[in-house]
């Protein structure tokens, strides 16, 4: 990343102050302890190991976007419980509690300028039930794809998902065809799609938008996939190496186009915008 | 009849698989091999007939019968190849203006080391993708089992229909329980709560029609059970063959892209079909 930090150094690792998250007292990655301003300031990236802390949405939003210029969309729109789901609870009240607790469903979407360049955003948040795609994660996504075209705005993705959302059934899985037909606009509009895999990123949400990016970026260390290993093993017993299915694995495999570590992305980013301008 | 046995019903060794349909649909069906890549995956068989004077594409998932058949077809489960293989001939009956009929019978895409490893999510994702630019129609079936994303990456179509005791789901009742309980032994709890026979994804406006079987379902008669099919695919069929392409892939993406309006009442939610 030599070339990015002579050309790009005047741009910031955040757009603009994260939110605090919780964190443990010491590193899952090398078991140094960990200072929370320190790490803010460091994107959530352990500077002992480079562990790559789980950021939801909130957290996102502003590590993108320039401080002031994110603008929501569509923030209104619920979930609701379709299926009559009751079991392990009621996915009415699932979802009541979480939008108490401040999250807005699992994926935010939006417009915000990256050093100083329009971008529509979008954010999977791991947080709202696994981060699964649900109708209306669909919806933000499908929307904001079929504007990002109309406008020739460069579509930006974060993933952070388990898949589909089970307590919405087929309609759930049928997102996955709704957010496609949208990304084969995008597509078709010659518009730049950026797609950023964060850990995890796996079924419908991988077999449908995350991979499909002009350029793939995984996040260092992330697992990627279709099945999750838990599945593979009780359906083939089979004996799964390390770093299956990790952003290596996948660099490896032909998946992804980088893997890039937290702190170059917004640099990143802000170059592709330029070299792709429209 | 309660779900689960649905489901068994939907799942039975002696139902008719995709071969023994399109054989019966189209008699001079020749197999076409190959994804022109670096396999042939037997879980999906692909190829040509003439179906009511038309020269068609039929593209099936198909189980085996016997044991060792079984093996070979990887139960109907598709690798990555499998996908490649579909939009291969897809984009072959484009090119001849050929119309597809897709049929769907899987408990789901191969969940393997080596699926993962040659890019199956990708492969869905594309073949998702890329259904919505193949410019011909495509008329869809679930014969079985229409299991999660293994499922739909072959069931984007113009039209999407049911066999009675057929079934339609975001993942296998095993794999639902094991998600939502660590237990996927809750398997007829999840069938229950997952809403996967045809009536109710029917209710759903998930798909255009269910088709009803044979007294004793379609394992007791393969002959009743493949003309019911023929009848309602020719005739979802019909229509499709007399629109302008750029009308038919119009009619596709809203098709999709507004397919949970029906049951969404939410006023800010937008755009209804």
């Amino acid at each position: 990343m030599a070339i990015l930090e002579r050309h790009f150094e005047s741009v910031a690792i955040q757009g603009g102050e994260l939110p605090e998250i919780l964190l443990p007292t010491n590193c899952p990655g090398c078991g140094i302890g960990l200072e929370q301003v320190e790490l803010r300031a460091h994107n959530y990236v352990c500077a002992n190991c480079g562990h790559h802390f789980r950021l939801g949405a909130d957290v996102w939003i502003p590590l993108i976007a320039d401080d002031g210029s994110w603008a929501e969309r569509w923030a209104d729109i619920r979930s609701h419980d379709l299926l009559n789901w009751t079991v392990p609870k009621r996915y009415q009240e699932t979802v009541e509690t979480l939008l108490d607790e401040g999250l807005n469903e699992a994926v935010r979407t939006g417009t915000c300028t990256l050093d100083g360049k329009p971008i529509w955003l979008a954010t999977f948040d791991f947080g709202f039930v696994g981060g699964t795609l649900s109708i209306v994660a669909g919806e933000r996504l499908a929307r904001g794809m079929e504007q990002a075209a109309s406008s020739r705005t460069p579509y930006v993705l974060i993933s952070a998902s388990g898949g589909a959302r089970m307590q919405e059934g087929v309609l759930a899985l049928m997102q996955l065809a709704k957010v496609n037909a949208a990304v084969g606009r995008l597509h078709e509009s010659g518009v730049p799609f950026f797609s950023v895999l964060s850990d995890p990123t796996f079924g419908g949400t991988a077999a449908s938008l995350a991979l499909l990016g002009d350029i793939n970026i995984a996040e260092p260390g992330a697992s990627i996939g279709f099945t999750g290993p838990r599945v593979i093993k009780q359906a083939t017993y089979a004996d799964l190496p390390d770093g299956f299915q990790s952003a290596e694995f996948q660099l490896a495999h032909g998946q992804v186009d980088l893997v890039l570590p937290r702190t170059e992305l917004r640099p990143l980013l802000a170059h592709l915008l330029e070299m792709y301008a429209t | 009849m309660s779900v689960w046995e649905i489901v068994e019903l939907a799942r039975h060794p002696q139902r008719p698989y995709s071969l023994d349909y399109i054989r019966r649909l189209a008699p001079d069906f020749i197999e076409l091999h190959g994804d022109r890549l670096s396999a042939d995956d037997p879980a999906l068989v692909g190829g040509i007939g003439t179906w009511h004077d038309r020269t068609t594409v039929f593209l099936g998932h198909q189980k085996g019968r016997s044991m060792k058949e079984r093996v070979a077809r990887n139960w109907g489960m598709m690798h990555p190849e499998g996908y490649r293989k579909a939009l291969r001939l897809a984009h072959h009956a484009a090119k001849f203006g050929f119309p597809i009929v897709s049929l769907i019978d899987t408990p789901g895409a191969y969940p393997g080391a080596g699926a993962e490893e040659r890019g199956i999510a990708a492969a869905i994702a594309v073949a998702i993708m890329d259904w919505f630019r193949i410019r011909v129609p495509i008329v869809a079936a679930v014969i079985g089992e229409g299991g999660s994303g293994g499922a739909l990456g072959m069931g984007v179509a113009d039209r999407v229909i049911m066999l009675e005791n057929s079934i339609y789901s975001v993942a296998s009742p095993e794999a639902a329980a094991s998600i939502v309980w660590r237990d996927n032994s809750r398997k007829v709890e999840a069938a229950e709560q997952l809403q996967i026979t045809s009536r109710e994804i029917l209710a759903m406006g998930v798909v255009e029609e269910v088709v009803a079987e044979p007294e004793g379902s379609a394992s007791a008669d393969y002959d009743a059970a493949a003309a019911a099919l023929d009848e309602a695919l020719d005739r979802q069929m019909k229509p499709l063959l007399e629109m302008h392409p750029t009308d038919l892939m119009q009619q596709r993406y809203d098709r999709f892209r507004y397919i949970d309006s029906l049951v969404h009442a939410e006023p800010h939610f937008g755009p209804k079909i």
